[in-house]
């Protein structure tokens, strides 16, 4: 019984310092620390987002002691961020809009990443016509364009949440499903796999078990793939008015502004919403490439 | 040579039956989901219940689902794509020009960046580790993983907004109007119009690119091949080349494949510049459940992805020795 | 006699790799010299710097490879000194490279003809027509086809790929020819021949030869001079008749001790111990920690190379003076610690494994149309009437060139692959009733390794969960798995500490990965064992080891063992009984001394007569084979070896030999006209011997 306990404990710290030593690796790849630091930030306003928010994004009116709405104006002591053409708190809108962001990003990723690993590894282990059925039905989401097809669901079921992210999970999962599939194919023919088979491993022990921990790192690098691509799919979507009416987003505040025509103007308007997105597709992205430089051994053993 | 001929068979069977299969769930998608046009033009009462019918019956709306599908299909498929339900027109003839003016902006840019790219992307898996290569990895991860709407918004703000260099908006000035193909396309007033979203897609399409070349060429820089090829003598610049010319063909492929994904336009960039293009028109036929319309573009788009698809596989089996005819199907 | 300058001299090279985990001291001070017209091998396992030594001449190091010390003079002129642009126009014009695997050397995208002429444009001033003129001529002079010369490289064999670089290196003819390893890789029967060729035509052309190479025998036959590398120093040099012959360093004895012979009286002594670790420049002798003569004065310092008086030798030991004794001596396995197991012939036990007519064909894909058609399936027959049987205690050795079938066979037998007809019978049940339902029982009794070492365990599964897993998967002693892991770690000679166990295969040497996927295999406690080239990655030492480990588990764990390899020396060692297969068929099958003995087939014989003798004063006699194995797809009518067969007559081209035409119940072979005596210089005269009879 001790044993087994001291070997967990080993087993955990190994696993922590495996982990740790890949943090630190990202750590040493400047782009990937600022990514980090930057998400880190992000995941905070997204939690935290609404209820430090001085106003209520939508209902509360920034009103001057006289009462009057104040539209429009530049950044002030008030408003930190100025207000917007409907006299609206901007900082209170992108504290606000940094949540409906972060759940789009995170489950959208993680659902298009787990969705395409699935498919990948089932396609790519059994191969013939479960391979042939798989595939053609990428090649199907490929064929019918995303954003058409998005909008034309979104028209006539009021857009939520739950339903963005669906909807982005099931145009984005081919992406991984295709390169699982292509390294599920070249790890089954590794002789491992075979000498597991041929000790009586089940179809399911080895694929589990024997192929799935060797293509895991793939498939964590399109799950940070799929975040970015969730939340700029996201924010399109509410770009072109089609995203949550209920809740203001990142997307939506850019929108609006487009919208109300004062574009050119409102400066104090535009750039935190634009910057804040641009912001944090781009660290996921350059996290998942510093990822990508460790994980992949033939760009790695140079 | 029989090989490659059946490898196109197959390609080409498969490719056949994902047109039918996206053209149908286009149809039920559109046919299932509530709502019409003609609901609202009823009940704002721009149309009676008389007339209605005979509208109805016009676009065949009167008939039971799978005849409607039918004539769908036959229409579809042989490129009669009928009349646009809110402009009275024939959809090809607002469609034609708005896919034209996509193209016209789009084709030259992806052009321009799969070459610039490419060679940058070369230069820099070669060069690993320099400044060059991350800078131009860390500039064009930034344009690929921003939506492109946002990177048009900035560059509005800079050139169009602060230095007033470009318009911002449409693809020529308003009173315009051009009269043949030359003064359309090559007027001084077009191409002013035409600088920012050109740059703006040359800009989103780079990081694509730069990277597949640049980790082609970082692979490819410790194979055997280029040992011997530099135990040959042949100078750097020679071998970056053979390392190029072995890692072109994922670009070649790729090249196809977003050609394909162009007859979408970029609808954000479209919308932002005001460009008025087929993603524009597809918007706006959605929101106004221009039925005919949303579908003769959403099947333009789903078909012009399919045959490039078939393409970049053609072109992979052709320009890849190594790549028998099997194993291009992958 | 002195006054004439070496063509090529390396004096004093130290080259260094800096990697993430710290430098790595390749090559540490390395000298000698190769005269004009002298073929000259640089011999030692793996991580003994050779290939870096021909990288550094070259000028071909990766961009972590530094020289830190040393000169290398190409007819005087120090080619450390020179410019890119200089150093670029010596290469090819003055020094070819055949580089190592001659698979990944070629572009892929460029036709093997256009890679030749661009060596060629590339430094000389010709026009198209003359170059692709000179193409077709080195061409033909490698025995490739002339017509040939606008076909990619994967059109063509590993062995023909071999021919083109060769061709390549010949282009210029070059004053010096650097091949790295050139024949690694291939077959016996093609390793054989491309030597030949090489050696013929660089005679031609009167260029040097640097030949880098593992084997031993390789140099014996073709080089005039060596050197032995060993943790980047030179251990011993000169004259590879003096070297060879009568070594006075400790490790070319043990090296030579520990090569398998095929006709080799004593059994192989490995080297115990691995190679030293590199990540400090040697203060010791880099062979000390290894040697069993190593005293205190090994421990201070690597020996200077000592001239040896009167002859062309040279060793870096610092007992040299007691060479004599020490050859002696190492001959005996108790020096080098060695356990000597008793050699007692071990009584065979019942059948085991049966095979009757077993047959593997695989359909060859085919378009619809001619299915439609109704056209008959294609196959290729990778398997094609196998019948042998295995005892228990009792090793079968089964030798074949690459794609005779042989993998296939042993899929086949391991039930990885079903049969496509014939009969397998395991343990006193057909194979049918296991596949129905009963594949468990089947799976844990027998057992198959695989080839590679490198790939052959999951990386992410650390020694205990890759030992213990077929536990779990067959629910066997699972209460008393650490004992059970414990047990089969001890029989293949493996460290049980708790810190073993967690580690993972890449921090594993390529002897120990082997090793447990050995003790993966043995953990159920199986009745059979199936070997696929289980050593054909490993270095010499370690080879030597394995087929120890297997001969010890045959003669005490009562199990019965199939040795699959190319390698017919190590199948001599271990086996009691070779089968020797050619096109899914088994030629000559027996006990391992008759065959190689007395061998009956003339495949046989040629496949014997292509392997290198590693001593230089025996002359060996070459039976060359024309052409390659036809694909087994459309088969002649006879005798499958009719083809390239010596001794072909009418009789053999129209009908096949029974696998028991010749022979006698312990030894068979399928021949018409069996070698009587085994003698290969016999084979023409004999050939012509029973074709008059046939008359």
């Amino acid at each position: 019984m001790s044993t087994g306990s001291i070997s967990l404990r080993e087993r955990i710290t190994s696993r922590t310092e495996h982990i740790w030593s890949h943090l630190r690796f990202l750590a040493g790849d400047r782009l990937a620390c600022a990514g980090l630091i930057t998400l880190g930030v992000f995941v905070f306003l997204g939690v935290t987002g609404p209820t430090i928010a001085p106003y209520h994004p939508i209902e509360d009116y920034v009103r001057t002691a006289q009462g009057d709405i104040v539209r429009l104006s530049a950044p002030s002591m008030d408003t930190p961020l100025g207000t917007t053409e409907y006299g609206k708190d901007v900082l209170s809108q992108f504290l606000a809009g940094a949540q409906p962001t972060l759940i789009v990003g995170l489950l959208g990723g993680v659902g298009t990443g787990a969705l395409g690993f699935l498919v990948g590894l089932v396609s790519g282990y059994f191969g013939g016509w479960v391979d042939e059925l798989l595939m053609r039905l990428t090649d199907l989401t490929f064929s019918l364009p995303f954003m058409p097809m998005a909008l034309l669901l979104l028209t006539f079921i009021t857009p939520n949440v739950w339903l963005i992210t669906a909807i982005i999970i099931s145009f984005l999962w081919k992406m991984p499903a295709r390169v699982v599939r292509s390294e599920v194919l070249s790890t089954r023919e590794r002789t491992f796999v075979k000498s597991a088979r041929a000790s009586g491993a089940s179809h399911l022990r080895t694929m589990f078990l024997h192929i799935a921990p060797n293509v895991l790192p793939i498939g964590f690098l399109y799950t940070a793939y799929g975040v970015a691509w969730a939340i700029a799919a996201q924010a399109s979507l509410a770009f072109l008015g089609f995203g949550d009416p209920t809740t203001t987003s990142w997307g939506r505040m850019l929108r609006m502004v487009f919208e109300s025509g004062t574009i050119r103007i409102a400066w104090w308007w535009v750039l935190p919403p634009a910057i804040a997105i641009a912001a944090v597709t781009t660290s996921v992205f350059f996290i998942g490439r510093a990822y990508e430089e460790m994980i992949n051994p033939e760009i790695q053993n140079q | 040579m029989s090989d490659f001929r059946r490898f196109i068979a197959k390609r080409l069977t498969v490719s056949a039956l994902l047109t039918l299969v996206s053209v149908t769930i286009i149809f039920f998608v559109l046919r299932l989901l509530p709502g019409s046009p003609f609901e609202t033009l009823i009940t704002t009462g721009n149309l009676s219940p008389e007339q209605a019918e005979e509208v109805f019956a016009l676009y065949g709306l009167d008939k039971p689902l799978w005849q409607q599908y039918l004539v769908y299909l036959k229409n579809l498929l042989t490129f009669q794509f009928g009349y646009s339900i809110l402009q009275s027109r024939p959809v090809w003839a607002i469609l034609g020009p708005k896919l034209a003016n996509t193209l016209i902006l789009l084709v030259p840019a992806l052009v321009t960046t799969a070459v610039v790219s490419t060679a940058v992307g070369m230069y820099a898996g070669w060069n690993r580790g320099s400044t060059a290569e991350t800078t131009s990895i860390a500039v064009t991860t930034f344009l690929r993983s921003t939506p492109v709407f946002i990177t048009a918004i900035f560059l509005l703000i800079a050139f169009s907004y602060t230095l007033g260099w470009v318009p911002a908006f449409g693809m020529r000035r308003v009173t315009a109007t051009p009269n043949g193909l030359l003064d359309t396309y090559l007027s001084i007033d077009f191409l002013h119009h035409y600088l920012l979203p050109f740059t703006v897609t040359v800009l989103y399409y780079s990081g694509d690119f730069l990277l597949l070349a640049r980790n082609g060429v970082v692979e490819k820089k410790g194979s055997e091949f280029l040992k011997l090829h530099r135990a040959k003598g042949l100078t750097e610049n020679e071998q970056l080349v053979r390392a190029g010319r072995n890692s072109l063909l994922p670009v070649v492929t790729y090249f196809a494949l977003r050609l394909g994904m162009i007859f979408q336009g970029l609808i954000l960039l479209e919308v932002v510049f005001g460009w008025d293009g087929i993603g524009r028109a597809l918007v706006l036929a959605i929101e106004q459940q221009d039925y005919p319309l949303v579908q003769a573009a959403v099947f333009i788009m789903a078909l012009a992805v399919i045959v490039m698809n078939l393409v970049s596989d053609v072109l992979c089996a052709y320009l890849d020795p190594t790549v028998t005819a099997n194993g291009g199907a992958a | 006699m002195t006054s004439e300058q070496p063509l090529l001299e390396v004096d004093d090279l130290h080259v260094r790799y800096s990697t993430n985990g710290g430098d790595v001291y390749a090559v540490n001070g390395v000298s000698f010299s190769i005269d004009t017209g002298i073929n000259y091998g640089l011999a030692g396992e793996s991580g003994s710097g050779k290939s870096t030594v021909a990288e550094a001449i070259l000028g071909l190091l990766p961009e972590n490879g530094a020289i830190d010390r040393g000169e290398i003079r190409f007819k005087g002129e120090n080619l450390l000194e020179l410019s890119a642009a200089e150093r670029r126009d010596v290469l090819w014009e003055k020094i070819a490279y055949i580089p190592q695997s001659a698979m990944d050397s070629l572009d892929p995208v460029m036709t093997t003809g256009d890679q030749i002429r661009q060596a060629i444009e590339k430094h000389r001033n010709v026009s198209e027509t003359n170059a692709r003129e000179r193409v077709r001529e080195l061409f033909d002079m490698v025995g490739l086809d002339p017509d040939r010369t606008e076909e990619y490289p994967h059109e063509f064999s590993g062995g023909m790929r071999q021919r083109v670089t060769i061709a390549m290196a010949l282009a210029l003819e070059p004053d010096l020819i650097i091949a790295d390893e050139p024949t690694t890789g291939l077959d016996a029967i093609i390793q054989d021949k491309i030597l030949d060729t090489m050696l013929d035509i660089q005679a031609q052309i009167d260029s040097s030869l640097l030949l880098i190479t593992h084997e031993i025998g390789v140099i014996a036959e073709t080089c005039a001079e060596l050197s032995l590398l060993y943790g980047g120093k030179v251990m011993e040099q000169g004259s590879v008749d003096n070297v060879l012959i009568n070594p006075t360093n400790p490790y070319t004895m043990g090296l030579k001790n520990s090569f398998p012979e095929i006709e080799g009286g004593d059994s192989p002594v490995s080297i115990p111990g691995s190679p030293p670790n590199l990540s400090r420049a040697p203060s010791a002798c880099a062979f000390t920690e290894r040697c069993p003569f190593s005293t205190e004065e090994c421990e201070q310092s690597h020996p200077d190379l000592m001239e040896l008086p009167n002859r062309n030798h040279r060793s870096a030991c610092h007992h040299v003076e007691q060479a004599a004794q020490m050859r002696r001596d190492a001959t005996e396995p108790e020096t080098w610690g060695v356990a000597v197991e008793a050699e007692n012939e071990p009584e065979t036990g019942d059948v085991i494994l049966e095979a009757d007519n077993l047959r593997t064909w695989y359909e060859q894909s085919q378009s619809l149309v001619s299915k439609l058609r109704g056209k008959d399936p294609t196959y290729v027959r990778a398997v094609d009437g196998v019948s042998l049987s295995v005892r228990r205690s009792e090793i079968l050795g089964i030798a074949g060139e690459s794609g005779c079938g042989k993998s296939t066979l042993g899929e086949t037998m391991a039930l990885l692959t079903t049969p496509t007809d014939g009969e397998l019978v395991f343990d006193g049940v057909p194979y049918e009733q296991y596949r129905d339902g009963n594949m468990k029982e089947f799976r844990r009794k027998l057992q198959i390794i695989f080839q590679d070492p490198f790939d052959s365990l999951n990386p992410r599964q650390p020694v205990r969960k890759l030992v213990g897993e077929p536990l779990t998967i067959h629910d066997y002693r699972t209460d008393e798995r650490t004992a059970a892991i414990t047990e089969t770690l001890e029989t293949v000679g493996l460290p049980t500490t708790t810190s073993f166990l967690d580690q993972h295969p890449h921090e594993l040497s390529g002897g120990q990965r082997q090793r447990v996927a050995i003790a993966r295999a043995l953990v159920l406690d199986p009745d059979f064992l199936i070997c696929d080239e289980p050593a054909s990655m490993l270095d010499v030492s370690l080879k030597v080891n394995l087929l120890n480990l297997l001969r010890r588990l045959a003669d005490t764990e009562d199990i019965g063992i199939i040795y699959i390899s190319h390698d017919l020396a190590s199948l001599a060692e271990v086996s009691d009984r070779l089968a020797i297969m050619y096109l899914g068929r088994i030629v000559e099958q027996g006990a391992v001394d008759s065959v190689i003995q007395q061998s009956k087939h003339p495949y046989t014989n040629s496949l014997l007569s292509a392997a290198p003798e590693k001593d230089p004063s025996v002359e060996r006699q070459r039976v060359l084979l024309e052409g390659k194995p036809p694909t087994p797809v459309d088969l002649p009518d006879g005798c499958v070896f009719a083809p390239r067969c010596p001794k072909a007559t009418t009789e053999c081209h129209s009908a096949e030999p029974a696998a028991d035409a010749a022979g006698d119940e312990n030894h068979l072979a399928a021949c018409y006209f069996p070698d009587s005596e085994h003698d290969p210089i016999s084979a023409e005269d004999s050939s012509t011997g029973t074709e008059s009879v046939s008359d």
